[in-house]
């Protein structure tokens, strides 16, 4: 059955009880949960449209104590953050009432995003791509291969630690 | 004799001599000159369009500018043509298939590097899937900058083209043509073909890299380490 709910963000903040802080970046989704939200978006809300799935990575970071003046409360310590990669999520409801939602996943380098290409088979072309741009391993995915860069490329370029100016032999 | 203002003749010296013979019905020629006419008044393009220049090529075979009427009619297939395009920026995974068919085009053939892109990479030089330039892999007869060149430059690239076929086939040394001046941009790493620093085991590997494309696309060689 269809819902027509005109806040999906509160909708999935009472069904599945994450808030959402940005509304660009939408809920964060514990990796287990992502196709169990994404099939009850498509089959409730009806969202049947992938507008695009984008992956970015960050490095690692250290432990940052922020800077404070002499006898002020010490400001709570950044914590560390791991080699990660993070992949945000934006699908379409069409018809009467058009609307978009959002929802993110981070990935810590070594672990593996699980595939929605089951629920929308629109996500295969775009999960390939972040694949091969970004180097995030889609689990579950059909048909994981480079869809970008030739068949024989190595790394991933759009990862921050990729030297920009590789060269190609034999073509640059 | 087709003589316009200025005193220019812009026809073949062909032509003149027809011209002035009584009644202009009898056409006397040498038969390499009425060769080398045939040939440079039917280029058949090849149009190896990949981004924006393309549209101005297309623009240069429509009706405003209209490269038919000097002969050239674009074709889909690399069989039948004479002269490639290369309209727009090559990448390190187009490149091997440009080269691919520019080696199924019949010979004589002939290239034109049509905008900066293909002459040069121009600001995607330095972007790690940007081939820096056609003439490191294949070569250019005729460069035409811009970015892009109107469609009038690519018809003055033409008949610059026709002009070279026309004293190459007469005898003539013609000085090969040089890309354009890049000043303050990095050289690429490939030397250009004809270039003395070039590796001459680069142009080896690159036909080896063609060959070694699969019949889908697929690179049957395993990634090398140090590439």
């Amino acid at each position: 059955m269809i819902v027509d709910h005109p806040d999906t963000a509160a909708w999935v903040a009472e069904r599945f009880g994450w808030q959402t802080a940005d509304p660009e970046l939408g809920p964060q989704v514990p990796a287990d949960q992502l196709v169990a939200l994404a099939t009850a978006l498509r089959d409730e809300l009806d969202f049947a449209y992938v507008v695009y799935c984008v992956a970015v990575h960050y490095p690692a970071e250290d432990e940052i104590q922020p800077k404070f003046k002499e006898g002020e409360e010490p400001p709570p310590v950044i914590p560390a953050k791991p080699d990660r990669c993070l992949v945000t999520y934006r699908v379409r409801r069409l018809g009467p009432g058009t609307t978009t939602f959002g929802f993110h996943l981070w990935v810590p380098t070594g672990e593996t995003c699980p595939s929605l290409v089951d629920v929308w088979a629109g996500m295969d072309w775009q999960e390939r791509e972040q694949y091969d741009l970004v180097g995030v391993v889609f689990d579950g995915h059909p048909d994981l291969r480079r869809i970008m860069m030739s068949e024989d490329w190595p790394g991933h370029p759009l990862r921050r630690d990729y030297a920009i100016d590789t060269r190609h032999h034999p073509w640059r | 004799m087709a003589v316009d203002e200025s005193g220019r003749n812009y026809t073949h010296p062909v032509y003149g001599y027809a011209e002035s013979l009584p009644g202009a019905d009898l056409f006397l020629t040498k038969a390499d000159e009425f060769l080398t006419w045939g040939l440079k008044n039917a280029l058949w393009v090849f149009p190896m369009a990949t981004s924006c220049c393309g549209i101005e090529f297309m623009a240069a075979a429509c009706s405003r500018f209209d490269m038919d009427r000097i002969g050239s009619i674009a074709r889909g297939t690399p069989r039948q043509c004479d002269v490639m395009i290369i309209a727009g920026t090559i990448t390190v995974k187009m490149a091997p298939r440009v080269k691919k068919l520019w080696d199924q085009m019949p010979e004589p053939k002939w290239a034109i590097a049509m905008g900066s892109c293909a002459i040069s990479g121009d600001f995607y030089r330095d972007i790690y899937s940007v081939v820096p330039g056609v003439d490191t892999f294949m070569p250019v007869d005729v460069y035409v900058p811009g970015c892009p060149p109107n469609p009038d430059d690519l018809l003055m690239g033409m008949r610059r083209l026709q002009e070279k076929i026309t004293q190459v086939r007469a005898g003539t040394w013609v000085e090969p043509e040089l890309a354009p001046d890049t000043a303050g941009f990095k050289r690429p790493e490939i030397g250009r073909l004809g270039d003395p620093d070039r590796d001459p085991r680069t142009s080896q590997d690159q036909l080896d890299s063609v060959l070694n494309l699969g019949i889908h696309g697929e690179a049957t060689r395993a990634p090398q380490a140090d590439e």
